[in-house]
């Protein structure tokens, strides 16, 4: 009965040290399973510049409802590597919707 | 029940059960991080290519916290996973973003930045990625409350995510003050990157060329725009291309010194944009750029389909 305890006990200390060593290797990662640093991962490599912005620098959205300048669909010296849309169709804006309406 | 067993024998089961639950702790504690759902409560809503959420890694999370509760009204709820620490901002009861803490890799120049989460399907925004010469940084994870999500670097470089939200994308309602209200790519080739963005998302694609010559380009789903893609400045020398996001704001010259007082810096000062409000770019105290930009409730009107 003895001999059967120890054995029982080993075998199971035995199992609680490889959970143990498990949780060590996979921890504290986001990800599961490998240690994969979300910050060493996604710090983006340093340098942006926004000194440039000219005057007529313009990165904010459209109002809605504008028409495109003369050159817009198909009158490029080159045609774009995107599909414009049809230049009969204005630019669109945000959603112009608040919240609880 | 018979309790009468040998002392050496209560000593060891005693010891096992130390073991076992010393175990079963770590374990649970270095299961994957659980990322909370970016919609609460959950909808059934999906806008393909809309910028749904942002991500921040930044070396320290309490200040950053100082930082954007001061300028913005967030709050935070604190979560901890393993030695992990990350938190998710709040506006008004809603999600707005999440921050984790993480320390900046010494191997190379890198700094903080909000990483841009765009709805989509991730597997095949892999492999289009893949297919266009970009880089797939982070494989394909799915996480149970957020869903299934991949970091990529699009094929001149810009960083960006793809997240398939397991509780829906957030409506089209136009965002509060203090909620992200619009996204800009800056790249080196806007017409080649749009193209690009528009096999992954279906965007339509439209003109917006501005007076200074360079290209600017709007992507659209569902009949709303829902980023701007610009060409990169030729002034200056550090050039990387990247996602840059905007916060909705009343003032900006008013937000932009208040960023200044909370240790931020301003990168680009108050500016009128295309839509008559002024824009401005800040960095928090990390370095971590992102957008103000000022917008009337009367301002947005519908295009014509």
């Amino acid at each position: 009965m003895r001999t059967f305890m120890r054995r029982l006990i080993a075998s199971a200390c035995g199992a609680a040290s490889l959970v143990i060593l498990y949780a060590c290797v996979a921890g504290g990662g986001y990800g599961d399973g490998a240690e994969v640093s979300y910050g060493a991962d996604f710090y983006e490599p340093f340098g942006y510049e926004y000194g440039g912005w000219g005057p007529n620098y313009r990165v904010g959205p459209p109002h809605g409802g504008e028409r495109r300048p003369e050159h817009s669909g198909g009158a490029h010296p080159h045609p774009p590597a995107y599909h414009p849309a049809a230049p009969s169709r204005s630019v669109p804006s945000i959603p112009s919707r608040p919240r609880g309406h | 029940m018979n309790f009468n067993c040998p002392p050496h024998i209560r000593i060891a089961t005693g010891l096992l059960g130390t073991l076992l639950c010393v175990a079963s702790t770590m374990t649970l504690a270095a299961a994957a991080l659980v990322l909370p759902p970016i919609v609460q409560p959950p909808s059934a809503e999906h806008h393909a290519g809309k910028i749904i959420w942002v991500d921040l890694v930044t070396p320290n999370l309490a200040t950053a916290e100082k930082f954007y509760t001061g300028l913005f009204g967030w709050s935070f709820q604190d979560l901890h996973s393993g030695s992990r620490n990350f938190a998710v901002a709040m506006l008004e009861g809603r999600p707005v973003a999440g921050i984790f803490e993480g320390s900046a890799p010494s191997s190379a120049q890198r700094q903080s930045a909000w990483l841009t989460f765009i709805a989509g399907d991730v597997a095949a925004a892999k492999r289009i990625t893949v297919a266009h010469g970009g880089k797939v940084l982070f494989e394909p994870h799915v996480y149970a409350q957020r869903g299934r999500q991949a970091v990529f670097a699009d094929p001149q470089g810009a960083v960006f995510a793809v997240l398939a939200s397991s509780s829906g994308d957030p409506p089209d309602l136009l965002p509060a003050p203090g909620e992200w209200i619009w996204s800009s790519l800056i790249t080196t080739d806007p017409g080649t990157d749009a193209a690009f963005y528009q096999t992954l998302f279906g965007y339509d694609v439209f003109d917006a060329g501005g007076d200074d010559g360079a290209e600017h380009l709007i992507l659209s789903t569902d009949e709303y725009a829902r980023a701007s893609v610009n060409a990169m400045p030729e002034a200056g020398s550090r050039h990387h291309p990247h996602w840059l996001n905007f916060v909705r704001v009343r003032d900006t010259v008013q937000m932009s010194a208040r960023a200044s007082a909370l240790g931020g810096r301003v990168l680009v000062e108050p500016r009128a944009d295309r839509h008559g409000g002024k824009v401005a770019v800040v960095a928090d105290p990390a370095g971590a750029p992102f957008g103000l930009l000022e917008w009337v409730d009367t301002q947005s009107k519908e295009a014509t389909p």
